[in-house]
């Protein structure tokens, strides 16, 4: 019984989102054109300095990255996912709050962390695209040949990745609704990552204090993940080193973001209000 | 608050504003808890089972929020439905039926951003009972309906709901005559305590041993009200000013004998300076309980 409602929320969460998502058509063609621009600056800003033989020998020789493009269309494809988490699970709850429902969806039995949790997979299904669609153009633009020698490792490597994006989608929107600035705050968590990440470059070419930041972000162990299995022949044995922490991260931000939500939900029943920053 | 509701009763709760009425709706609805004391629903308590409170009530509040503007009516009943767990094949006819009962089955499948005040309204008494609750919470059901509307969604709440659905109730409300019509019991509270109790007749019957006069008049010194009180028979004397720029003031005296009191309470305030527009000897209304309780008027 209990299961059939979490689905019942589960399917009636993610049938929300989509019939909103597409009855806003700029919003339907904002998503299909602005992973393109952002593709082809990371793309062009080495294509600039080198010809893509020189940028590949260097990348290849120095960090042993096989493939300059595909290196950066995973990248980018991660980051247009985080970014879709951010906007879209991480201020879901405050969107809510603005529009007038957050009352009508806290006066339901409802699961908060199923609603939550639905709202990550919607972001997944409407940032779907950029992973087709970026894809495609990959091939199409810049002529990247995926090197895979496992496709379960791909699918392995892909799923993770996207569960733990959901998760960060969780962690955000059980803090973002404890302030009126969560568009700020989201605005000001793109760049960090997106550099810290190592979106559009190794990790290993930032400086050493960097990179210990860029291994505490789920988003570079996605990264990691998906350039070792599609353009580095990787395999799921060898992804054990790069999955066992985004698992873990998984687990600790789903947590934290279920125990943040359950305190804020408890001090809006003690104060009447959300808001704490 | 001591406040108990019996089983398939319509109770309204009245009050001025800051009372306490929809902080009382809201604990009773989990979504406040209390600083002090108990609340149980259904045999449910508030603070310590809010899931199950959640499933055995319906909760209506008023104005247009609430409502995913950019879905359907039918979607947005559906995505609530499957909320509250009810089942899809369950939920579709309940939707069907509850649309048509309210007159919005033809404009089910437009996006709710083309609905009007009224059917927003509709829309949200729909949503409050799409899992059919035993339990309703209704925070000003008709605030912002036309006349007629309001007559369609009163006749529904007392005819269906309660009497044929043998729902429980319990409602506030701003419009005395919707009180005074729809609710076996009324409570009046004030500063966040129940004042009065009991069925709209027994709380007009409590008034009545006194007559009442309500006298409508400018020029109204502050000290007319003790002057009126020492007149023979008078009993209480209420002033409350209705138009601050012209200064009309309504003044309610209660008298044993109002024949009696009257030439004398005339002579005194035309003494005082006093221009009367209007008097008249009024059966206590339920309005009148609530200003003699309370103080004050319901839209203070």
């Amino acid at each position: 019984m209990r299961l059939e409602h979490e689905w019942l929320t589960f399917k009636g969460v993610i049938l929300r989102h989509f019939k909103e998502f597409v009855s806003y058509r700029a919003s339907v063609l904002a998503t299909i054109i602005w992973p393109l621009p952002l593709l082809a600056l990371n793309v062009y800003q080495y294509l600039g300095l080198a010809s893509e033989q020189q940028v590949g020998q260097i990348l290849s020789s120095k960090y042993g990255i096989s493939s300059f493009s595909g290196m950066i269309i995973l990248g980018t494809v991660v980051y247009l996912l985080y970014n879709r988490m951010l906007w879209g699970t991480g201020a879901s709850l405050q969107e809510e709050r603005f529009n007038g429902t957050i009352e009508a969806l806290l006066l339901t039995p409802a699961n908060r962390m199923t609603i939550l949790l639905a709202s990550g997979f919607s972001s997944l299904l409407e940032g779907a695209w950029w992973i087709v669609g970026v894809f495609l153009l990959s091939w199409i633009i810049f002529g990247v040949q995926p090197a895979v020698s496992d496709w379960g490792a791909v699918i392995v490597a892909l799923l993770s990745t996207m569960i733990a994006l959901v998760a960060v989608g969780v962690f955000f929107a059980s803090f973002f609704v404890l302030t009126r600035a969560a568009d700020q705050l989201a605005t000001s968590l793109q760049a960090p990552i997106r550099y810290a990440s190592g979106v559009a470059f190794p990790v290993a070419a930032l400086p050493v204090v960097f990179q210990l930041l860029a291994y505490i972000l789920p988003v570079t162990y996605g990264i990691e993940a998906l350039r070792s299995t599609v353009v580095q022949q990787g395999t799921l044995a060898g992804l054990v080193w790069v999955l066992g922490p985004l698992y873990i991260f998984t687990f600790v931000l789903i947590v934290t973001g279920h125990f943040v939500l359950r305190r804020v939900e408890a001090q809006a029943k003690r104060t009447g209000s959300l808001y704490k920053i | 608050m001591d406040l108990s509701i019996k089983t398939n009763s319509l109770v309204g709760l009245l009050g001025p504003n800051g009372a306490g009425k929809t902080t009382t709706i809201k604990l009773l609805s989990t979504l406040l808890l209390p600083d002090e004391g108990t609340a149980t629903v259904n045999g449910f308590d508030v603070s310590r089972q809010a899931n199950e409170v959640r499933s055995c009530i319906g909760v209506v509040t008023g104005g247009e929020r609430g409502l995913y503007w950019r879905l359907t009516g039918r979607e947005n009943l559906l995505f609530f439905a499957r909320l509250y767990g009810v089942r899809e094949d369950m939920a579709r006819p309940r939707i069907d039926e509850l649309l048509k009962l309210f007159e919005l089955d033809d404009r089910a499948d437009d996006n709710v951003e083309k609905y009007s005040r009224g059917m927003k309204q509709r829309l949200h008494l729909i949503r409050g009972l799409v899992h059919d609750p035993p339990i309703l919470l209704l925070d000003e059901p008709t605030l912002g309906l036309d006349p007629n509307s309001a007559v369609v969604v009163r006749e529904f709440i007392k005819e269906k709901l309660q009497r044929n659905q043998g729902k429980t109730i319990l409602l506030t409300t701003h419009y005395m005559e919707e009180a005074d019509q729809l609710c076996d019991k009324i409570a009046i509270i004030d500063h966040g305590k129940v004042i009065a109790n009991d069925t709209p007749g027994e709380l007009k019957t409590g008034l009545r041993k006194t007559d009442v006069l309500r006298i409508n008049a400018t020029g109204v010194p502050s000290s007319l009200s003790s002057d009126l009180k020492q007149v023979e028979g008078v009993e209480e004397v209420k002033m409350s000013v209705i138009d601050p720029v012209t200064g009309l003031t309504e003044l309610l005296v209660h008298t044993r004998d109002a024949e009696e009191s009257l030439p004398q309470l005339t002579e005194l305030m035309v003494k005082s300076g006093v221009r009367i527009r209007l008097i008249e000897q009024s059966k206590p209304s339920l309005e009148d309980v609530f200003i003699n309780l309370t103080g004050r008027r319901l839209r203070d």
